[in-house]
């Protein structure tokens, strides 16, 4: 019976590494660690162009994660893209209304997410609302024109 | 064909009727007809390659008959279902030619296997009982060896233990004095007849080893060309057999069974060759 | 030129009457569940032979691998001044590609020749014969065990290798060659999300041990039972697996990762 419970044993041993490998993994190694699971309320904002940013993008305000972006369409209506963002139900009422919106990009050539700047008005961001104050992606093509038009002007002078 | 009712007055246990079966573009049975009395050693004989190892999976449902029946203790084998067939099974025993152990397990768990799988008696019932087979077959001592390590007559010795784990109705013996020395062939010689007197489990040896087979068959078939060429008792069979079954007996090197495979007369082929 | 047109057709038809065998082994393959259920033993002595005798290989395989990226990654990235990124490279090629398929591969070679082999000598040897006559299916006996021990092992396996080369990656990255430990792990964990990478990573991996395995048991079952026989058994349970591994690869990550 000894070789029986040499293998019990390690049978054992194995479920068990592979289960802390498989555990490990989602903790340490994935975003699950640290994704936030509770309770969230939506938040829309118009922009005239969202550049790369993608749903799943991080919703930040002064460089902290709040929230994430998780809806992104088309109105044909007033020709912008209407972006829905789940923000963390903490902050419910704690955000001013007139705060500014902003795609930015993470380092050189991370991925593009959402900036909040706040803002100063009494009223507070409640599930629904939507964010008027918005300033769209920088487009590179748009930036290299306007630096080539301005290298070009000051060739004229 | 009512050979066996004569010797036995009873119902065969084994009755085969017009059985043919193929084997590519070979007919290994061409209308075979075997009775198998109950209680007796019937033996199968005949040249190697003629199917015996065949007949016996045939009976034993393995394989499917062309055409033909096969009766089992007055069962139809291929007509029973997976479930019958198995339980049928439970009372035939198969003693292989090279013993079939399972290797990864020692003699004990071996003989022991049948008695876990289909009956759910107690470890020390199941002890019991395993260690009387291999009282009976001479090898209590091996009990803890590993098939590796057993010789050949031994592993043989170890799957009979197996083969009447379950008290069958009949073993069936699949060429068992094959390849053995003669002290090993004595033993089992011995033991399938013990096993044939004490227990009245009818035997089937399919064997051309003359000699040990003659000795302990009460019944003889000679099987040559798919078909049954003689039988009845050793000594009817030794004394007036037929041309073909004296060829076989007495291992003659021609006679109807030819020394010479077909080929072309010897003085063409060899100028042929020259050329 | 007939004669060879008529050898392939002869082939063609050969493999497809083999295929068609071999999807008919899975049925008794997954009835066998009902078996192991009742005697858990079998179950685990087959997860012993063929999971835990695999872990070595696995481990340092997975180690070295991790290591490698780390090596490989770090010079690339550093061209581009993204040596920040070396953690989240290391663990989304590991995660996604690298741990499900080079595991796979690894097991089909080592465990599943193993299973070939094992089987076909038991089939050489009449031992399944025997069973047979012994009115127990070696089907649900000796395959089934064998069969789930397969799809068991490898998804744990996989992950063990994604986690090693992990940590291999991050050995040299942050231990060798200098990258900030905060952006290696921080990069990651940003990067792999649980849903999208891992889960798909481990549904990959359990396709991979269901194919592998069952590519070994049925070579093994339905092999011409001689040495010759055997030896050519394993060696197309390797071929195969390995072909399908890759291919399955392709259409998995094709639909997961779009």
């Amino acid at each position: 019976m000894n070789k029986n419970r040499k293998i019990e044993v390690w049978v054992g041993l194995f479920m068990a590494m592979g289960f802390a490998a498989l555990f490990y993994l989602a903790m340490q190694v994935s975003n699950l660690g640290t994704a936030y699971t509770g309770e969230t309320f939506d938040v829309t904002a118009r922009f005239d162009n969202i550049g790369g940013l993608k749903v799943k993008a991080p919703v930040t305000i002064a460089g902290v994660e709040v929230g994430r972006v998780i809806g992104i369409s088309y109105d044909p209506q007033d020709f912008r893209a209407v972006v829905k963002m789940g923000l963390q139900s903490r902050y419910l009422h704690k955000i001013p209304d007139d705060s500014f919106a902003k795609i930015l990009t993470a380092g050189l050539l991370g991925e593009q997410y959402v900036g909040l700047d706040p803002g100063g008005s009494e009223t507070t961001l409640g599930n629904g609302s939507e964010i008027t104050v918005t300033q769209s992606a920088l487009v590179l093509e748009d930036v290299i024109g306007q630096f080539i038009f301005g290298k070009g002007q000051e060739g004229k002078q | 064909m009512s050979l066996a009712e004569d010797i036995f007055n009873e119902p065969p246990l084994v009755k085969i009727r017009g059985l043919r079966f193929r084997r590519g573009s070979r007919w290994i049975f061409d209308g075979l007809d075997v009775d198998i009395p109950r209680g007796s050693v019937t033996a199968i004989m005949g040249p190697s390659g003629t199917g015996k190892t065949t007949l016996l999976k045939l009976i034993g449902g393995q394989l499917r008959p062309d055409e033909g029946t096969i009766e089992v203790d007055g069962e139809n084998v291929h007509a029973l279902s997976t479930h019958d067939l198995y339980r049928l099974r439970m009372r035939m025993g198969m003693l292989f030619q090279s013993g079939a152990l399972l290797t990864d397990i020692s003699v004990f768990e071996n003989v022991a296997f049948p008695l876990r799988e289909h009956t759910r008696l107690t470890e020390s019932m199941i002890r019991k009982l395993v260690l009387l087979k291999l009282e009976a077959v001479g090898l209590r001592g091996a009990r803890d060896l590993m098939p590796s390590e057993l010789s050949g007559g031994m592993a043989r010795r170890v799957a009979l233990a197996r083969a009447i784990a379950l008290d069958p109705m009949m073993i069936m013996y699949d060429e068992p004095f094959t390849g053995q020395d003669p002290i090993s062939m004595g033993v089992l010689v011995q033991l399938i007849r013990r096993l044939n007197d004490a227990a009245r489990i009818t035997s089937v040896v399919v064997s051309h080893d003359v000699g040990e087979t003659l000795e302990i068959a009460d019944l003889v078939y000679v099987i040559s060309d798919g078909r049954v060429v003689e039988s009845g008792t050793p000594a009817k069979l030794t004394e007036s057999g037929g041309e073909w079954t004296r060829q076989f007996i007495h291992g003659l090197a021609d006679g109807p069974v030819p020394f010479h495979y077909p080929a072309p007369v010897l003085e063409e082929d060899i100028l042929e060759a020259a050329r | 030129m007939i004669s060879l047109l008529a050898q392939l057709g002869d082939w063609g038809i050969h493999g497809l009457v083999r295929l068609g065998r071999a999807h008919l082994l899975l049925l008794p393959l997954l009835r066998g569940l009902l078996d192991i259920l009742r005697r858990p033993r079998l179950l685990l002595d087959q997860v012993y032979s063929v999971g835990v005798l695999t872990i070595l290989i696995i481990g340092v395989a997975g180690l070295f691998v991790g290591m490698v990226l780390g090596l490989q990654g770090y010079y690339i990235l550093s061209r581009f001044g993204g040596e920040t990124a070396l953690g989240l490279m290391v663990a989304a090629s590991l995660v996604r590609e690298l741990g499900p398929v080079l595991t796979a591969l690894l097991f089909a070679g080592r465990a599943g020749s193993a299973l070939t082999a094992e089987i076909g000598l038991m089939k050489a040897t009449e031992q399944l014969s025997g069973l047979e006559m012994m009115a127990v299916n070696p089907e649900y006996r000796v395959l089934a065990p064998r069969f789930f021990a397969g799809l068991l092992s490898v998804p744990l396996l996989a992950a063990m290798f994604s986690c090693l080369g992990v940590l291999g990656g991050w050995m040299v990255g942050g231990g060798m060659l200098g990258v900030d430990q905060g952006a290696f792990w921080n990069g990651m964990q940003n990067g792999i999300d649980f849903r999208e990478d891992i889960i798909n990573g481990v549904i990959k991996s359990v396709v991979f041990g269901f194919v592998c395995t069952w590519i070994a048991i049925f070579q093994g079952y339905d092999c011409v039972p001689t040495s010759e026989g055997v030896s050519r058994a394993t060696t197309r349970t390797v071929v195969h697996s390995s072909l399908a591994v890759l291919g399955l690869d392709f259409v998995l990550t094709a639909l997961m990762f779009s």
